[in-house]
């Protein structure tokens, strides 16, 4: 473009403009705090509305008081002064919204922080929705399938269910996430992973493990580092249940991962003692409950009528030494559909995913697991239970009956089964093939430490041989007595060459 | 118990004061000085005054308007001015404050209580400058 060019392009937009000039509410900063500012004036003003500061940050009025107003810094605070003008705008906090968010990476307030450029924006969403009311929505029935063996099996999730994984630090939560995100490859679901107050180098990570698994063509990423202000920490969440909204609105299935919200409660107590409401158990707000469950209630299955779509939440909670029972944890675990709960103990067994299968559950989900997998899974549960149990009790001596000895043998397979490696999801098809071959007993002669050569190398044989079998299981979600002859044929087969 | 607003105290001042005759308003101001030092309130007396005179004009039906410009404002547009804002506000008596700024560039800024009508060449160029640079 010639400099010629520039410039006319320059003058006509400027000759197309014209300056509204309307009366604007301004306020001025009275107190200045760690990002909370108290501005006087600015009557009328509507709670969780956006106003603009001198030097172009934004802020939300969060406190509205008599004679003054509380209001979040989003962004940095530092040059703001007292006795700064802060203009009201009329509008309710809102960002910016587009297909080309996709595979982008920004902050909470929807600014791209990838380096790739501006995101083009088409609309905007407001942050604070009221979530979809029941004439709307639809019950669960249509699997998420993660690739994790253990959580498909025994804890399944359905799509716009909230499962909420919880654990200790360390335990391989966002492990767990992750890889139900690189799982969704061709499944037809958009992923939100919501960052919130963790390490910057945890999440350039994360990213590139995304990018190196070709997920991020089909993820946004929204992150709210633990460098950034609390403010920013707080409404992370609701930047990035917007935008799964905005892909449900298109009737598309969305996966959203808030990672973790304890550290979100932390901030938000953060916000709530500076802006002096008053502290209640553990300094928590007396609305802390409601802080998640109006974030939560957003996840939902919508129906036909109203346009179809879901958004399935896995929300995250880290726990401080397995107590499950204290405030923010106990108070997610009654908001969510069920829980995936990791422990320590399990993660150093060598047990991995560390997932406790006695105490996490789906409340929903059965409903959604296709019927092959209730087939083979049915059982495994309590199978599970049971294992525990004798285990335990084996300990004390050795002579135990036939029963018992084969009841135990298979447990410990079941439990080889279902660890599974890192970035390493399992398709649905094999995790049937191998629960199939581990339930029906064809891997009780298997030596221990071959099961997962057995597994994998039954995997790639059965889908080359058992063409049948698979077919029936993708196209109708269960076999038939041919499809079984046939499988059954070829994990005999397989086991005759295995050595 | 309820925290004392300035806004409280400006009011309760003008309502003890509003049926007072004149010769009993020293004492009385007196007393109103010796309740806000009791109440340690005597440094924030600047803005329950501020207050006051709100609560007073909106009784009388008058409002304070402070208009900015780079030059004095001539009588006509003060005029102008004057009736128009008189108008938008609904009849009532307008006050005019004069100020002189440089930093407006041109033009003139209206200030009522906490709204405000930017006409300065200042804010056009800004907004001049906020419709360039963004990215549509």
């Amino acid at each position: 473009m010639s400099t010629n060019h520039i410039v006319e392009n320059l003058k006509r937009e400027i000759e197309n403009f014209s300056a509204q000039i309307k009366a604007e509410k301004v306020g001025k900063v009275l107190e200045l705090f760690d990002g909370i500012a108290k501005v006087s004036g600015l009557s009328d003003i509507k709670s969780s509305e956006m106003v603009t500061f001198p030097n172009g940050e934004t802020g939300v009025a969060l406190n509205l008081e008599e004679d003054a107003v509380g209001v979040i810094i989003l962004g940095d605070f530092s040059k703001i002064k007292e006795g700064d003008a802060v203009k009201a705008t009329g509008r309710i906090l809102e960002i910016p919204v587009s297909d080309a968010i996709l595979g982008r990476a920004v902050n909470a307030i929807g600014i791209p922080i990838d380096g790739k450029g501006a995101i083009k924006a088409e609309k905007t969403y407001p942050i604070e929705k009221v979530a979809p009311g029941v004439v709307t929505r639809l019950s669960v029935s249509e699997p998420v399938a993660t690739g994790i063996k253990v959580i498909d099996a025994i804890i399944p999730v359905g799509r716009g269910q909230r499962e909420l994984i919880i654990g200790d630090r360390q335990t391989g939560k966002t492990a767990l996430a992750i890889d139900a995100i690189l799982n969704q490859k061709g499944q037809n679901m958009i992923c939100v992973y919501v960052s919130i107050g963790q390490k910057d180098s945890k999440l350039r990570k994360i990213e590139a493990r995304l990018e190196e698994g070709g997920a991020m063509k089909y993820t946004v990423i929204v992150s709210a580092g633990a460098s950034e202000a609390a403010s920013l920490a707080y409404i992370a969440p609701y930047t990035g249940v917007s935008i799964a909204e905005y892909f449900m609105d298109q009737g598309k299935d969305v996966l959203i991962i808030y990672d973790d919200l304890s550290k979100h409660a932390v901030a938000y107590r953060e916000i709530s003692l500076l802006l002096r409401r008053p502290p209640g158990r553990e300094a928590y707000p007396g609305d802390v409950f409601y802080l998640h469950s109006r974030l939560l209630e957003r996840a939902c299955r919508r129906n036909e009528k109203y346009g179809g779509g879901s958004i399935t939440a896995f929300p995250i909670i880290e726990t401080q030494a397995g107590d499950i029972s204290a405030y923010i944890p106990t108070n997610v675990i009654s908001i969510t559909d069920g829980q995936i709960f990791l422990e320590t103990d399990l993660f150093y067994k060598g047990i991995r995913p560390a997932v406790n299968v006695g105490s996490s559950v789906s409340r929903v989900g059965s409903s959604a697991q296709i019927k092959a997998m209730k087939k083979v899974a049915g059982t495994l549960k309590l199978d599970l239970a049971q294992f525990r149990e004798l285990e335990a009790f084996a300990q004390f001596g050795s002579d135990l009956d036939e029963a018992t000895k084969n009841q135990l043998e298979r447990g410990k397979r079941a439990v080889e089964v279902l660890k599974q490696l890192q970035y390493a999801p399992v398709k649905t098809e094999h995790q049937v093939v191998t629960l199939y071959a581990l339930t029906k007993g064809f891997m009780d002669d298997v030596a221990l430490d071959k099961i997962k050569e057995f597994e994998n190398g039954l995997m790639e044989y059965s889908e080359h041989n058992a063409k049948v079998f698979y077919k029936q299981i993708i196209d109708k979600k269960m076999w038939d007595d041919k499809g079984e002859e046939e499988l059954k044929k070829v994990i005999k087969d397989f086991k005759n060459t295995f050595k | 118990m309820a925290i004392i607003s300035n806004h409280n105290v400006a009011q309760a001042i003008y309502l003890s004061l509003k049926d007072k005759p004149e010769s009993e308003q020293p004492a009385f101001f007196k007393n109103v000085v010796r309740f806000l030092a009791r109440r340690r309130l005597l440094s924030k007396a600047p803005d329950i005054l501020e207050r006051l005179n709100k609560i007073i004009n909106d009784d009388q039906g008058k409002i304070s308007v402070k208009v900015s410009s780079v030059e004095k404002i001539n009588e006509s547009a003060k005029k102008e001015i004057t009736h128009n804002l008189a108008k938008h506000y609904g009849g009532k008596t307008v006050i005019l404050e004069e100020n002189l700024n440089n930093k407006l560039i041109g033009g003139y800024k209206i200030e009522v209580n906490d709204e405000v009508i930017d006409f300065s060449i200042k804010n056009r160029i800004e907004k001049l400058q906020a419709y360039l640079t963004n990215d549509k």
